[in-house]
C-alpha cells in the first residue's frame, strides 16, 4: 500500500482532483486530451500499472463496447466509417478520469482527510462497517448456495437465494443499526 | 447503468448536481434532522444494504451477468425519498471508495437510479396493489428498472444532441444497447427479486425484527 498524505495535504488532493475531474470532463478534442494524458501519466508515476489495469478494468468494456457498436452501426447504416476523433476523445476522457480517481483515492486517506465533517464521517464510517459486515454474510450464502446444489446456480436459484440473503441481511442490519445507535447514545453523541 | 465519468460533460453534469443539492437537502432534513443519533446509523445500514444487494450478480444466459439494484426495496420498505438519499449515498461509496461510476457523473446517476427509478416502481405499485400485491411488487421491480435505463438512455441522447463531437454515439444505438438487457432480463430480474425479498423481510419483521 502506498504511503497517505496527511489530513491537510489530502484534502487539497482530493479539491485538485474534483477541480482536475470536471475541468478533464469539459474537454473534447482528442489531441488535447492526449497530452492531458500524458501529463497524467507523468504525475501519477507511483503504482502506475496498478491503476492502469484498474482503470482498464473499470472504464474498458463500457467506452470501448459502447463504441464498436456503434461504429458499426454507423458503418451500416450511413455506408462508410465515421471520423474516429470523438470515439479516441472519449476513451482518452474516461481513460485519463479514471487514473486521476483512482491513483488520488490511492494516496488520501479519505476517512481521515473528512475528519472536520463529523456527521459525514460518521455516516461513512458506520456505512463502510456494515459493507464489510454484511458483505461476508452475503459471500457465505453466496459459498452455502453453492455447495447445496449439485449444479451451477441459475438465475433463478440466486434470485430465490438473494431474497434470502436479504431477510438475513436486513434483520442484521435493523439490530446492528439499534446496537450502534445505543453504542454512540451511551458515548455522549 | 451507471453513466461512467467522461460521458456527461459539465453543461448537463452540473445541473444535475444542482437538481440534486437541495432534494438531497430536504431528504436529509426529513430523514437525518430530528434526532441524527438515531437515523445515522439507520441510514448508514441500510445504504450497507443497498450496496451489498448490488454485489449480487444474476447470471445471464450468454455468459454475462447483470446485477441487482435493490433499492426498490428501500422505497416500498420506506420512502421513495429514503431511497433516493441511500442511493446516492452507495453511489458516492461506490465512486470515492471502489472507483467505480464516477463522480462528476453522481447527480445524473443518483437521479435515474435513485430517484426516477424508485419513484416510478413506487408509483405503479400504489396503482396496482388494489388488484394484487404480487404482481404490483414485481411491477414495481420491472418499471424502477426501465425508468432508470430510460432516464441514463435520455441523459445520454442528450448529451449527443448537445454536442454530438462529445458523445458520438447516436440514441438508437444507446436505446438498444442499454434498453435490450433492461427489458429482457434486469427488469424481470429486479421485479422477481422485489416479490421474494420483500416478503421474505415481511416476514421476518413480523417475527419481531423490529422489536
Amino acid at each position: 500500500m502506498a504511503s497517505r498524505a496527511e489530513p491537510g495535504a489530502g484534502r487539497r488532493l482530493l479539491a485538485a482532483w474534483l477541480a482536475g475531474v470536471f475541468a478533464v470532463s469539459a474537454l473534447r478534442d482528442a489531441r488535447l486530451l492526449a497530452g492531458v494524458a500524458l501529463l497524467a501519466l507523468l504525475l501519477f508515476r507511483r503504482g502506475l500499472a496498478r491503476n492502469l489495469w484498474r482503470t482498464a478494468r473499470a472504464v474498458g468494456p463500457v467506452t470501448l463496447g459502447l463504441s464498436l457498436v456503434s461504429l458499426g452501426f454507423l458503418r451500416l447504416t450511413a455506408g462508410a466509417w465515421p471520423p474516429p476523433e470523438p470515439y479516441l476523445a472519449l476513451a482518452l476522457r474516461t481513460g485519463v478520469i479514471g487514473l486521476a480517481t483512482f491513483s488520488v483515492l490511492d494516496r488520501v486517506d479519505l476517512l481521515r482527510a473528512l475528519a472536520p465533517y463529523p456527521t459525514l464521517s460518521r455516516l461513512l464510517v458506520v456505512t463502510l462497517a456494515q459493507i464489510h459486515a454484511l458483505r461476508l454474510v452475503a459471500t457465505e450464502s453466496r459459498e452455502g448456495l453453492r455447495s447445496r446444489l449439485p449444479r451451477r446456480p441459475g438465475a433463478l436459484d440466486v434470485v430465490r437465494n438473494a431474497g434470502g440473503i436479504t431477510a438475513v441481511l436486513f434483520t442484521l442490519a435493523a439490530r446492528n443499526a439499534r446496537d450502534i445507535s445505543d453504542a454512540m447514545r451511551a458515548r455522549g453523541f | 447503468m451507471h453513466v461512467p465519468d467522461g460521458f456527461i460533460s459539465p453543461q448537463l453534469s452540473l445541473p444535475a448536481w444542482a437538481a440534486c443539492a437541495p432534494l438531497w437537502t430536504w431528504a436529509a432534513r426529513r430523514h437525518l434532522g430530528r434526532a441524527a443519533v438515531e437515523s445515522l446509523p439507520i441510514i448508514g445500514t441500510l445504504t450497507a444494504l443497498a450496496f451489498v444487494v448490488q454485489t449480487i450478480m444474476i447470471p445471464v444466459p450468454g455468459g454475462t451477468s447483470t446485477h441487482l439494484v435493490g433499492v426498490m426495496l428501500l422505497a416500498l420498505l420506506y420512502h421513495p425519498l429514503l431511497a433516493f438519499l441511500c442511493e446516492s449515498l452507495v453511489l458516492a461509496v461506490q465512486a470515492l471508495f471502489f472507483g467505480a461510476g464516477g463522480v462528476t457523473v453522481l447527480g445524473v446517476n443518483a437521479l435515474a437510479m435513485g430517484l426516477l427509478g424508485p419513484l416510478c416502481g413506487w408509483l405503479a405499485w400504489r396503482a396496482l396493489r388494489p388488484l394484487s400485491e404480487r404482481a404490483a411488487l414485481f411491477a414495481a421491480g420491472w418499471v424502477s428498472t426501465q425508468a432508470a435505463t430510460l432516464a441514463v438512455v435520455g441523459a445520454l441522447a442528450l448529451q449527443h444532441r448537445l454536442d454530438p463531437g462529445y458523445f458520438p454515439m447516436p440514441p438508437a444505438v444507446t436505446l438498444a444497447a442499454m434498453m435490450l438487457p433492461s427489458l429482457a432480463v434486469a427488469g424481470v430480474v429486479e421485479g422477481l427479486y422485489t416479490v421474494f425479498a420483500l416478503s421474505l423481510v415481511r416476514r421476518a419483521r413480523l417475527r419481531g425484527v423490529e422489536g
